[in-house]
């Protein structure tokens, strides 16, 4: 089964570069062209987004392929963040519905946050019972947990809803994060294979001292996780700030709409409509805003904590 | 009658510090809620396959009619072969460039600020970068096709012509999903110590030769996980064809799980789409334990 | 392990307990609140409390915000409380309400979709309350009341307005050509040569090195101008916007009957010729293929300038206007065999929800939605044409006042040419049939008379 390799450093190393001498070679070029070639793709519809964003709705296809903005324009902007008058929005292009920007923002991240939280805390508790404890029927019981991924959406959107109505919690907080609070088969998954992966010595180590499970998971193996673990909530919180019909469904209500669904006022609001682009790219783009600061905060950290993955 | 009654908190008392042996798993309220928010809709949708039900009326019972037809349904066994045609093309590229993108990554720069760039598309909803694409890839005026015809060729309708269709809807999620699960893959290859190369390239293995023998290998959990959302979640991809081709044109773009909805919710068989969700859960769960078994997700050679 | 089995079996007794708790109350908006159900008369009298209306149309919304502040004058003891999602959400919410319970008391409703909420039961019978409250249902425009009378005779809305379709062209197009507005006003077209109208479309129509699509050279593969538009596909069975204004003219219609036909027409020579010839407009290179314009709507590209002529809706007046660029002008459909030219006529009206808690109040915001009062407040803000026919009056006027001249569309009413969108059972399921078969005939790889076939599939489905 699995190798028993003999530490002799600290793994704090595995995140640099190995070095080969300094030497420009053509692999090396090769792969930064390759690396570049990447990015580009994946950053032009962004440059494209931004260059909707500062244009004008109405003037968009007078010049469909124009590499600048058309007719430049901050109108996009003052309706996303509800200050533009129904006239002005109307007069480029939008549709002069209102936006309460700062309200639906501070629901986002209240939802984000707490489902997010439980999410990811819940997962790991679960996500530790299936790496490293050992009980009968553990892994079809983890199976079973898997499965939950493969329910067809359309099965448990409705009951959920139902079951949210019953208990009075439709248009409230409590309801929006329910049904995901506790877990998700995806988290469970994720941190189950990273916790296979650490080294049972630490934790042989640690039981020979006496300590019992809850202690071996909050003292060493949540900070030796730390890297999936913020890796883990990232993705989570950027899932949980994107959704849009769980709260559609549940949380229409102003004082819990959450931003994904408020901004929904930019798509097409008629069949056969079109979108108000230059609204609906800079509503996308301020939309994306926290998660990109919450990205930067912690991509430090992931760098940083890389020394707890071994054993000194 | 309150559900709080079938949540379980979890019990502190079970872990006594100090008694060896005793393997309790924590966490036993995730299974009472996994029971309430999955075990029981899925249930409840099991037993709807069964019946003849339009949402609004109640269910009639008629056994297993609806696996009947299913088998006999045309459009049901084009469905699956429109999906697996997507999943063929969507996970290749998309775990072939994630690998990728993930050990360039890790070779060549520690910047944060690529890292973040690499995730951007996973930070707008599928459903804006499928509206995104449809009108960079449009015929008429689309940005990509001007392009095409300033350099001489055809254009191409990506979205318009049935043997684009698949390919088009599937090389966008794989522009979306390329970055995040590059991220996880990432993720994984910090977690191999880097004693492990060092001691490698001192025998004398080429970067490439490392790859092969210690990353790949060392990845295998990592991998495991990465293949099986990747492809679970493949198989249920809805929201692009929704926005754009809405499973034309003809049927060639319409996948399992738009086909479930059109019947579910838009023509009223909740029954027949009931029973269609059930198939695909069978396969799902099929192809999710060849992969585990195949790739031993249950073991790590690291630890 | 045994606790947790005790764990779990109290769990699984908890579940169970509890689903049949959801299905007893859950599940199906039955009739609670008062009245209404059975066909006898809402009170209307005593009506006050709140009112959930939804609408998809944003740019109505402000139009109906007015009615509802006129309304609470009137009223002070009812409160509406307007909430608008876009069209796609729209339907979502309202059938993911009307099973959770959870659906508005008055809503914007479709011809599309309303036969299938009649069948689901989720529709309040409007007749008795209407006749008791002295309520005048022929106030509205020819033939739009019956529009919203189901199977069984029974009224399920009010208009509220109507569209019709005609001719949108790009002025600059036309100047370019030497083509006069004027010229637009008595098009002919039949399905042996298209007539003036296949002409002028042929005209219009420029390739990339400069060529007409009626002067030789012509190249119909790298055509830079289409003469005219096509809107978003083939139009599947109804052809609202693509096609129905030929057939319609050529003495076809889709149904035996209409409203509430069993039987549909593909098969007839009529229409298969209809489709034939429009067929050939794009396989000579003036209409977009459907391949083609599987993408950004139609007034999009016109906005880029890429068509000289669309055939649209009213509901759309304000995409085509306020284009950077592009200066754009109406007029009427092309005549047909018939003589005559043909538009498809549809509306939109209010329902109650069976399930309201407020049905009497629902009630008198539904008649006063269907009133004067409410229909003139729309008419002035020039977005729709509403039903009553002052109201319409009142809407010309001032389209005319933002410089939208709209008797296009309104002389198909002036002149009783219209007829009425196909309102049948099994819509979607007929959606799911034509749509591909259509699409296969305008791409030229089935003839047309392959529809034959898909008629037959579609008669099956009434039995």
């Amino acid at each position: 089964m699995a190798t028993t390799t003999a530490p002799s450093r600290s793994a704090g190393v595995a995140d640099t570069p190995v070095k080969t001498g300094g030497k420009i070679n053509a692999g090396r070029v090769a792969a930064w062209a390759a690396m570049i070639i990447l990015i580009l793709i994946t950053l032009f519809p962004f440059y494209w987004m931004i260059r909707t964003a500062f244009s004008t709705s109405k003037s968009l296809f007078s010049d469909p392929n124009s590499l600048l903005p058309v007719d430049f324009t901050w109108g996009a902007f003052k309706r996303v963040f509800g200050l533009a008058t129904p006239a002005e929005a109307q007069a480029e292009g939008g549709s002069g519905a209102a936006v309460n920007f700062w309200l639906f923002l501070r629901n986002s991240i209240v939802y984000a946050t707490l489902s997010t939280a439980g999410q990811v805390f819940f997962s790991a508790l679960a996500a530790y019972a299936f790496a490293r404890l050992r009980w009968p029927g553990r892994d079809k019981v983890f199976f079973l947990f898997l499965t939950a991924l493969m329910i067809p959406p359309i099965f448990v959107m409705l009951p959920n809803f139902i079951l949210i109505k019953n208990l009075g919690l439709i248009n409230t907080f409590p309801g929006l994060i329910l049904p995901y609070f506790f877990m998700t088969p995806f988290a469970i998954f994720f941190l189950r294979q990273f916790f296979l992966g650490i080294n049972k010595e630490i934790e042989e180590a640690a039981k020979l001292d006496g300590a019992g499970h809850w202690l071996i998971f909050f003292r060493i193996i949540l900070p030796m996780s730390w890297a999936p673990i913020i890796t883990l909530f990232i993705l989570t919180f950027i899932n949980q700030w994107n959704d849009y019909f769980w709260p559609l469904l549940v949380g229409a209500n102003d004082k819990v709409r959450v931003l994904t669904v408020a901004l929904g006022v930019f798509k097409s609001q008629t069949p056969q409509g079109s979108p108000d682009w230059a609204g609906l790219m800079a509503a996308v783009l301020v939309a994306a805003i926290p998660i990109l600061i919450l990205f930067f905060a912690f991509a430090k950290k992931i760098v940083n904590s890389i020394g707890f993955s071994g054993v000194k | 009658m309150s559900v709080v009654d079938t949540i379980e908190p979890v019990d502190r008392k079970d872990f006594v510090p100090g008694v060896r042996g005793t393997d309790k798993p924590p966490g036993k309220g995730d299974l009472a809620m996994a029971l309430v928010f999955y075990v029981y809709p899925f249930i409840r949708g099991f037993y709807f396959s069964l019946t003849r039900y339009n949402l609004l009326g109640t269910p009639h019972f008629i056994g297993l009619d609806n696996f009947t037809k299913l088998f006999q349904d045309k459009l049901f066994w084009n469905a699956l072969l429109v999906t697996v045609e997507y999943v063929l093309i969507n996970i290749v590229f998309q775990t072939i460039l994630a690998v990728a993108i993930a050990v360039l990554m890790h070779r060549l720069t520690q910047s944060t600020v690529i890292r973040g760039l690499i995730l951007l598309p996973f930070l707008i909803s599928n459903v804006i970068a499928a509206l995104v694409w449809f009108w960079l890839l449009d015929y008429q005026i689309g940005l990509v096709n001007g392009f095409i015809a300033a350099i001489g060729f055809d254009k191409i309708p990506f979205f318009g012509d049935a043997a684009w269709a698949i390919p088009t809807i599937a090389m966008v999620n794989v522009w979306r999903h390329m970055g995040y699960t590059a991220l996880l893959v990432f993720a994984g290859l910090q977690m191999i110590p880097g004693y492990v190369y060092e001691a490698a390239s001192v025998d004398g293995s080429t970067e490439w030769q490392s790859f092969w023998r210690i990353t790949l290998p060392l990845l295998r959990p990592i991998l495991a996980l990465v293949l099986v959302i990747t492809v679970t979640g493949s198989f249920q991809v809805f929201d692009t064809v929704a926005v754009t081709t809405q499973g034309g044109p003809g049927n060639a773009s319409r996948v399992m799980q738009y086909y479930i909805y059109q019947k579910g919710f838009t023509e009223g068989q909740f029954g027949y789409a009931s029973a269609l969700s059930v198939i695909l859960f069978i396969i799902l769960a099929t192809v999710a334990l060849i992969q585990l078994r195949l790739l031993r997700a249950g073991e790590s050679d690291l630890a | 392990m045994a606790r947790m089995r005790k764990k779990l079996g109290a769990a699984l007794i908890g579940v169970a307990a509890l689903s049949l708790t959801l299905t007893a109350c859950g599940g199906g908006g039955g009739s609670e609140g008062g009245g209404g159900s059975e066909g006898s008369a809402i009170d209307t009298s005593n009506a006050s409390g709140d009112v959930n209306y939804w609408l998809w149309d944003a740019n109505q919304q402000p139009a109906y915000q007015a009615c509802a502040d006129k309304f609470k004058q009137a009223n002070p003891n009812i409160n509406v409380k307007i909430t608008q999602y876009g069209w796609n959400d729209y339907w979502s919410k309202l059938t993911n309400g009307f099973v959770a319970g959870d659906a508005p008391d008055v809503f914007t409703d479709h011809l599309s979709k309303y036969p299938e909420f009649i069948t689901q039961e989720q529709l309040v019978p409007l007749d008795d309350t209407l006749t008791k409250d002295g309520f005048n249902v022929n106030q509205y425009q020819e033939g739009l009341a019956d529009l919203w009378k189901g199977q069984d005779a029974k009224r399920y809305g009010l208009p509220k307005d109507f569209d019709t379709i005609a001719i949108f062209y790009n002025k600059k197009l036309l100047a370019d050509a030497g083509v006069k507005e004027a010229d637009l006003q008595n098009l002919q077209w039949n399905p042996q040569d298209g007539g003036t109208y296949e002409k002028l479309i042929a005209h219009l129509t420029v390739d990339q090195s400069g060529k007409r699509g009626d002067e030789s050279g012509f190249d119909k593969s790298k055509v830079k101008v289409y003469g005219l538009g096509l809107d978003g596909g083939s139009g599947a069975g109804n052809g609202q916007t693509q096609w129905s204004m030929y057939t319609g003219s050529n003495n076809w219609t889709h149904t035996d009957k209409n409203p509430w036909g069993t039987h549909y027409n593909y098969d007839q020579p009529a229409f298969q010729d209809t489709i034939k010839w429009f067929a050939s407009l794009i396989e000579k290179g003036y209409v977009p293929s459907v391949a083609a314009v599987t993408g950004q709507g139609q007034s999009s590209i016109f906005a880029a300038g890429k068509y000289a002529l669309t055939t649209d809706g009213s509901w759309n007046i304000g995409s085509y206007y306020g284009s950077k660029g592009i200066e754009t002008g109406v007029a009427p459909l092309p005549a047909g065999p018939s003589g005559k030219r043909a538009s498809m006529y549809n509306g939109l009206a209010d329902s109650i929800w069976v399930g309201s808690k407020n049905k009497p109040a629902a009630a008198k915001w539904v008649e006063f939605l269907g009133s004067p009062d409410c229909q003139n407040i729309v008419g002035e803000k020039a977005v729709v044409f509403p039903a009553i026919p002052a109201a319409t009056d009142k809407a010309e006027a001032a389209f005319k006042a933002k410089g939208v001249d709209v008797t296009s569309f309104l002389v198909n009413v002036k002149d009783k040419t219209t007829f009425l969108f196909p309102i049948t059972d099994h819509a979607s399921e007929i959606e799911g049939i034509m749509h591909p078969a259509m699409d296969d005939v305008l791409s030229g790889k089935a003839p047309a008379t392959s529809l034959s076939d898909a008629n037959n599939q579609v008669n099956q489905l009434f039995g």
